[in-house]
């Protein structure tokens, strides 16, 4: 099958935003080269879940932590940067699909919140290329990665960045409609395809 | 209730829910038309409650690959005999019949369920008898017409069928009589008007059906003399998803019933069908070229003419996935995404008021261009004097996850005084959390 963009342009891994002393579970293969060219949104001591603290133990990282820490808009990139493309061997974070800027919390993440608290991930997403028919599948990762990751007071919403595609529209309200989700995800082709994209995610 | 009394106070009181917890998505969960039991859709099957005992007392299992998205009860059936219509992603929607058979009686099924679920009826006496098979893609919603002749089915190929029961009277063979493909995109729900002893219409029979889509419209279908089921209205106005569609269950005066509909856009909406006798003579606005050549009096009888009449007061910050109205008090209730649920109540203006305001919604709408500029004014009079009120709401109403139904249904537990059983309304959501639960109106 031909590719629909064969030549993207590619991001070095380490010109990637990412946190001091990442945690090296996340990105196995990968972070070795992650120390480089760091983003450093927030002092260490507040980051989230996904990084080394001193006080959490190794195994206790992951769900235990989500009332302990706010999730910033960094960890969302985390969790979504490194979804493999559906047809290059290369991630999203790569290929600059998800971009940081481009991952919006509201309200503001904060310590005190709520659990029942309605939180809205926004995550505007550049496809390759203006008719980049992968860019449903796309969306469609991404929304299921955080919806498995996140508590369930998170709402998920996933937009093609304005201008960047030719069927914005469409495609957008696809990826929000719900039922069409749960539709997609017992198609047994699609649900290989996703699967295999988020096989580098962990 | 009557319509003239002030605005009350309404809140909400979580009543246990029914168990067991289904630990998994529910989509749907719909009372049966006269007995106390409630069918919920989850995963690939159907779970029936008792609503005497708040606890399950039958599943349908083993007839979808995928989810069961909707459920429907066949109506006027004598009281031991169960029949639910399936729709599922599957693209097929299953017919299941349950019969009492061991105990003979009428009465039997009655004891059952207020003397609580035995162990040896579960599960077994549901029958998978027929399979509809015809959609392309995934079936949304399925739908009994209220006399049970019809069952209309839609589905995400933008199709919606309606499939009769042409055979001897215990037969079940199911023909599809219509293929409806007018959308432009899935078509979310389908609801039939109900039964109000309404003679046919023109020249159209008196089933009408309508149906909501992801196309962002309603349409109303009807029979004609013909038996060809044709499209007899386009309502236009929602800015996204219409996920949902129900008609007024018991309009207070002899007018046709109104329709409900809420959206992607965050709005409930209520449609009004402009009468035949008021309308004015030499119907300039139907502009319907191939019909040319049809005198007037007949094109009139073609199309109808449907308006929104009034948004309900805004409530909802995201999807509204569900909404519902209630015979008893005329109270509707909406839910969906954020979780939220919220009842209101159609209330009478001040006579001194009634001349010329309009609620803040119905000038949003206006604006909009959404509603015609006439409330207040002649042709809508009748519905000039009545503004719908939010009367309350229920945030986080599952916790943090999403609610995708809501239904009125009548109370049979025993947390209800014997004397109200059957009568009391109670309301009844179905979320994300694979919960269950039953509110109680205070």
């Amino acid at each position: 099958m031909d590719k629909d963009n064969a030549n993207p342009t590619i991001l070095n891994v380490s010109e990637l935003p990412t946190r001091q002393n990442k945690k090296k579970a996340v990105t196995p293969g990968k972070v070795t080269e992650l120390d480089l060219g760091i983003v450093l949104r927030r002092p260490e001591y507040l980051s989230a879940p996904f990084c080394d603290v001193p006080w959490a133990s190794d195994d206790t990282d992951s769900d235990d932590g989500f009332t302990i820490e706010p999730i910033d808009e960094q960890e969302i990139y985390d969790l979504i940067s490194t979804i493999s493309d559906p047809e290059h061997p290369l991630s999203l974070g790569q290929l600059a699909v998800v971009n940081l800027p481009d991952i919006h919390i509201t309200p503001s993440p904060s310590a005190a919140a709520d659990p029942n608290t309605l939180t809205q991930v926004l995550v505007k997403i550049t496809p390759t290329i203006t008719h980049c028919s992968l860019a449903t599948v796309i969306g469609l990762g991404i929304r299921v990665r955080l919806e498995q990751a996140l508590p369930p007071n998170y709402r998920v919403d996933v937009m093609i960045k304005e201008g960047t595609h030719s069927q914005d529209d469409q495609v957008n309200k696809q990826l929000a409609d719900k039922e069409r989700v749960a539709a997609a995800l017992e198609n047994a082709t699609l649900k290989g395809v996703l699967d295999k994209m988020l096989e580098t995610c962990v | 209730m009557s319509s003239h009394e002030p605005p009350t106070p309404v809140r909400l009181v979580p009543l246990p829910p029914f168990k067991p917890d289904l630990y998994e998505r529910a989509w749907q969960s719909v009372p049966h038309p006269t007995l106390p039991l409630l069918a919920t859709t989850h995963q690939k099957s159907v779970t029936v409650f008792s609503l005497s005992t708040l606890s399950a007392h039958s599943s349908l299992t083993n007839g979808h690959e995928r989810s069961v998205r909707s459920a429907t009860w066949q109506p006027n059936l004598p009281p031991h005999k169960l029949c639910l219509i399936t729709g599922s992603f599957d693209s097929s929607a299953g017919l299941w019949r349950w019969e009492d058979e061991g105990q003979g009686g009428g009465d039997s099924l009655e004891v059952e369920m207020t003397g609580g679920a035995k162990e040896d009826s579960e599960e077994k006496d549901w029958e998978l008898i027929v399979v509809l098979e015809g959609h392309d893609s995934e079936i949304k919603s399925v739908a009994f017409s209220p006399s049970g002749q019809y069952v209309a089915t839609c589905s995400r190929d933008k199709s919606v069928w309606i499939w009769e029961d042409v055979g001897a009277s215990e037969d079940d063979e199911w023909e599809t009589i219509a293929v409806l493909s007018e959308h432009d995109g899935d078509v979310k729900s389908v609801a039939w008007c109900p039964d109000t002893n309404r003679s046919g219409r023109g020249r159209y029979s008196s089933d009408v059906l309508a149906s909501a889509s992801y196309d962002d419209t309603v349409r109303i279908w009807r029979e004609d003399e013909d038996g060809e089921w044709a499209c007899v209205a386009v309502l236009e106005g929602h800015k996204g998803t219409v996920w949902g569609v129900q008609w007024e269950p018991k309009p207070k005066t002899d007018r046709f019933p109104r329709l409900l509909t809420w959206s992607a856009d965050r709005t409930v909406r209520i449609w009004t069908l402009k009468e035949e006798e008021d309308e004015p003579e030499g119907t300039a606005r139907h502009t319907f070229g191939r019909l040319g050549g049809i005198p007037n009096t007949m094109r009139r009888s073609l199309k109808e003419e449907w308006n929104c009449t009034a948004i309900l007061p805004t409530a909802h910050t995201r999807d509204i996935y569900s909404a519902t109205w209630s015979p008893a008090t005329g109270r509707v209730a909406s839910t969906g995404s954020d979780g939220v649920i919220a009842i209101y109540g159609e209330e009478s203006v001040d006579a001194n008021g009634a001349g010329g305001a309009t609620t803040e919604d119905e000038a949003t709408a206006e604006l909009d261009g959404d509603v015609l500029m006439s409330n207040g004014h002649s042709e809508n009079k009748p519905e000039a004097s009545k503004q719908w009120k939010l009367l309350s709401t229920t945030p986080n109403a599952h916790g943090p996850y999403e609610i995708n139904h809501v239904t009125w249904c009548k109370r049979y537990d025993t947390g209800c005084a014997p004397e109200k059983r059957g009568i009391e309304e109670m309301l009844v959501t179905t979320g994300d959390d694979g919960i269950v639960r039953p509110w109680q109106i205070s």
